[in-house]
């Protein structure tokens, strides 16, 4: 069934070869897919932002291979069909070497088979389900060409099981969205407290726009929940933090991500103070490779603050791995610059983190948990929920050998 | 006992968004027997236009601003989508040309102000009152005692004014009140107009609780259409009656049952309904002569 698309794109990719001689200062075309509008946008807008900031850069630098970065942006809107639409337009007619992107992991799971049977690495460089690395392993596939630069939610859910447990929290509740990422979440935190034996008081569940959190929060506190850990994007959360300032019920709330997105702050206000939630990324200027990029990004994009912090760092940062990746691999071929990211000889030095050895055969995953800390909202910005993070911002979180 | 309690009086106040959105639906159907499928796309781009205004404005400046704004929208789907389809006599016409100008609305939305979801400033504090042990917003009292304030100035319109009688008089018998020297064509882009004008006020005064954005309506009008044939097309008592059904209906089988089947009750109400008395708990049985 495979082999006709696989011979296809070995087709496809030797025309591409033939080609590239003649023409050898053809941009390189890099794919960006991500939700520019709506209610993932200020995740999808801050790693877009990143994203061309980082090209900015390489691209004033002389490129990569003597060659320009292009990047081609698209909206995939957040919506399932319209990402598998993009995915093959960007493969077939805007022919690019390599997609990043992707915010939404029902999106991700949806296109980036396109980019599988094409033999076209991609990189995740937001959304989070664990499975979207795992979707296309050996020894069912030749190869993997699916790669992330994000915590994926098993790291996260662990962290924050792990929080609420450390914290001295015995009752929990589980609120999570009803998309593909607050199940696959959910379950994840599930099966985390289960191997710590915690069961969890309610699973309470919520879809994207609703108005009214009353009856899953009700239910929670009548369990006796004492924390709250919600899976979810930033409306909803921002609605469930408001919905508890209603009850006038307060318990920590400790949720995934996305409550470092600017739509939660904006729509929870104060009673979005002290939620925490694991993030790669805090906006401090401790490293100079941070304060640059921080400089770089407010000044070119006049704000005050990234939107999406972690959306933003991620975004820039899978930029430049895949500049190392095309330049160890010498050209474009997209075997080549796969096998390169496997095993990358270069230090890249990123805002996240220095990636030493990001990804291997069988690793696809560039952040460990060790390289996660705990955000907290803090007067409409994301600060470290820790003292002792907030003193080891300096030090760089290199990823663990021993990890997956 | 306290949890049921605060439960109805949330779904209270979800069902009254969904009652004055379905409102709107009920005005149409009345005159021409036909519906605005871009209702919930009125609703949004009423409270649009209002986060627009409340900067220069503030919050009850903003109000007949936008009820003029809604007015005057209800009057162009009515000329451009419904109007045509009517002349002809067709049966289905009207329903792609209103949700086809929905669409538009939506799109040029999302060109206008993004597809973020985005806060509407409360006009009132945001700390909730407690009635014995119940907590409720005051945001949600205003969303019940404006949508209430709107159906009862709308029907006084209706029973006082001439313009009002001539709505109720096409309602009754369009062809009669043709007859009668009534200009029902101009009586049916009244009403249009008063309809998208409710769910333009409705926008703004649901936006403080839900949030505020392109996608905002389509959801909300798909409940509001449940409510309305759950009431009956014909009645305005029914749909504030078949408003708090769905909305404490759903609260509470959140709690009790579910929160995964939430919405499921309202539709089994639906299907029920529709299976029982089509017309609506609320509305009359007309016989329909061929």
């Amino acid at each position: 069934m495979r082999l006709p698309v696989t011979a296809l794109a070995a087709a496809l990719a030797c025309a591409t070869i033939l080609a590239g001689p003649a023409r050898a200062a053809d941009p390189i075309k890099i794919g960006v897919s991500g939700p520019f509008t709506g209610g993932s946008s200020s995740m999808g807008v801050s790693m877009r932002d990143g994203v061309r900031l980082a090209v900015q850069e390489i691209n004033q630098k002389g490129g990569v291979l003597g060659r320009q970065l292009q990047i081609v942006e698209r909206d995939d809107e957040a919506k399932n069909e319209v990402g598998a639409q993009v995915a093959q337009e960007l493969i077939n007619k805007e022919k690019v070497v390599a997609t990043l992107g992707f915010i939404n992991t029902g999106v991700a799971l949806a296109a980036q088979r396109f980019y599988q049977e094409a033999e076209i690495p991609v990189i995740n460089n937001v959304a989070t389900g664990t499975i979207i690395t795992n979707q296309f392993n050996p020894p069912d596939y030749d190869a993997n060409y699916v790669f992330r630069t994000s915590a994926y939610d098993v790291l996260q859910a662990g962290m924050m099981a792990d929080e609420a447990i450390t914290r001295g929290f015995k009752k929990i509740a589980i609120l999570a969205d009803s998309t593909n990422y607050g199940q696959l979440g959910r379950e994840d935190l599930e099966k985390y407290l289960k191997t710590k034996g915690v069961t969890p008081v309610t699973v309470e569940k919520f879809n994207i726009k609703d108005v009214d959190m009353t009856p899953q929060l009700l239910k929670s506190q009548a369990a006796g929940a004492d924390v709250i850990l919600a899976y979810g994007i930033g409306p909803e959360l921002g609605q469930i933090a408001n919905g508890m300032a209603k009850l006038g019920w307060k318990v920590p709330m400790i949720t995934s991500w996305p409550s470092s997105m600017q739509s939660f702050i904006d729509i929870a206000g104060p009673n979005g103070n002290g939620v925490t939630m694991p993030q790669t990324f805090i906006e401090d200027k401790t490293l100079p490779r941070r304060k640059a990029f921080l400089e770089g990004y407010y000044a070119t994009y006049k704000v005050s603050k990234i939107p999406t912090p972690v959306a933003g760092a991620q975004g820039y940062d899978s930029v430049y791995l895949l500049a190392a990746a095309i330049k160890q691999a010498g050209g474009t071929d997209g075997p080549k610059i796969r096998a390169a990211l496997e095993d990358l000889k270069e230090k890249v030095e990123g805002v996240v983190t220095t990636y030493d050895h990001p990804f291997t055969k069988t690793d696809h995953n560039a952040i460990t948990r060790n390289m996660v800390v705990f955000g907290k909202v803090q007067d409409g910005r994301i600060v470290y929920a820790k003292d002792e993070d907030a003193k080891n911002a300096g030090v760089v979180r290199m990823k663990e050998k021993a990890s997956n | 006992m306290h949890i049921f309690l605060q439960l109805v009086a949330s779904g209270v106040a979800v069902g009254m968004i969904y009652a004055a959105i379905a409102f709107g639906y009920q005005l149409t159907f009345a005159t021409s027997k036909t519906l605005n499928f871009g209702q919930g796309e009125a609703l949004m781009l009423g409270a649009l236009f209002g986060l627009t205004l409340v900067p220069f404005t503030g919050y009850w400046l903003m109000l007949p601003l936008v009820l003029v704004f809604g007015f005057a929208l209800g009057a162009l789907v009515e000329r451009l989508g419904v109007r045509p389809a009517v002349k002809i006599k067709s049966e289905y016409g009207w329903i792609m040309a209103t949700i086809a100008l929905g669409i538009i609305f939506k799109n040029v939305a999302e060109n206008i102000w993004g597809r973020d979801d985005l806060k509407f400033p409360s006009p009132l504090p945001e700390a909730a009152l407690t009635f014995g042990g119940v907590r409720v917003l005051p945001m949600e009292l205003l969303v019940v005692a404006g949508a209430l304030l709107m159906m009862l100035a709308v029907e006084l319109f209706n029973r006082r004014s001439i313009w009002g009688k001539a709505v109720v008089a096409t309602s009754n018998d369009i062809d009669a009140a043709g007859l009668m020297g009534i200009n029902t064509r101009k009586v049916i882009t009244l009403s249009y107009a008063i309809s998208a004008m409710t769910a333009a006020f409705a926008g703004v005064l649901v936006a403080p609780v839900t949030l505020t954005g392109a996608t905002m309506g389509s959801v909300l009008a798909l409940k509001a259409f449940a409510v309305a044939i759950i009431g009956g097309l014909e009645s305005g008592l029914g749909v504030i009656v078949g408003g708090l059904i769905l909305g404490v209906a759903e609260t509470l089988t959140g709690f009790y049952i579910s929160t995964g089947y939430k919405d499921v009750p309202g539709l089994i109400l639906l299907l029920l309904v529709l299976a029982v008395r089509p017309v609506g708990l609320f509305g009359k049985a007309v016989i329909k002569k061929v």
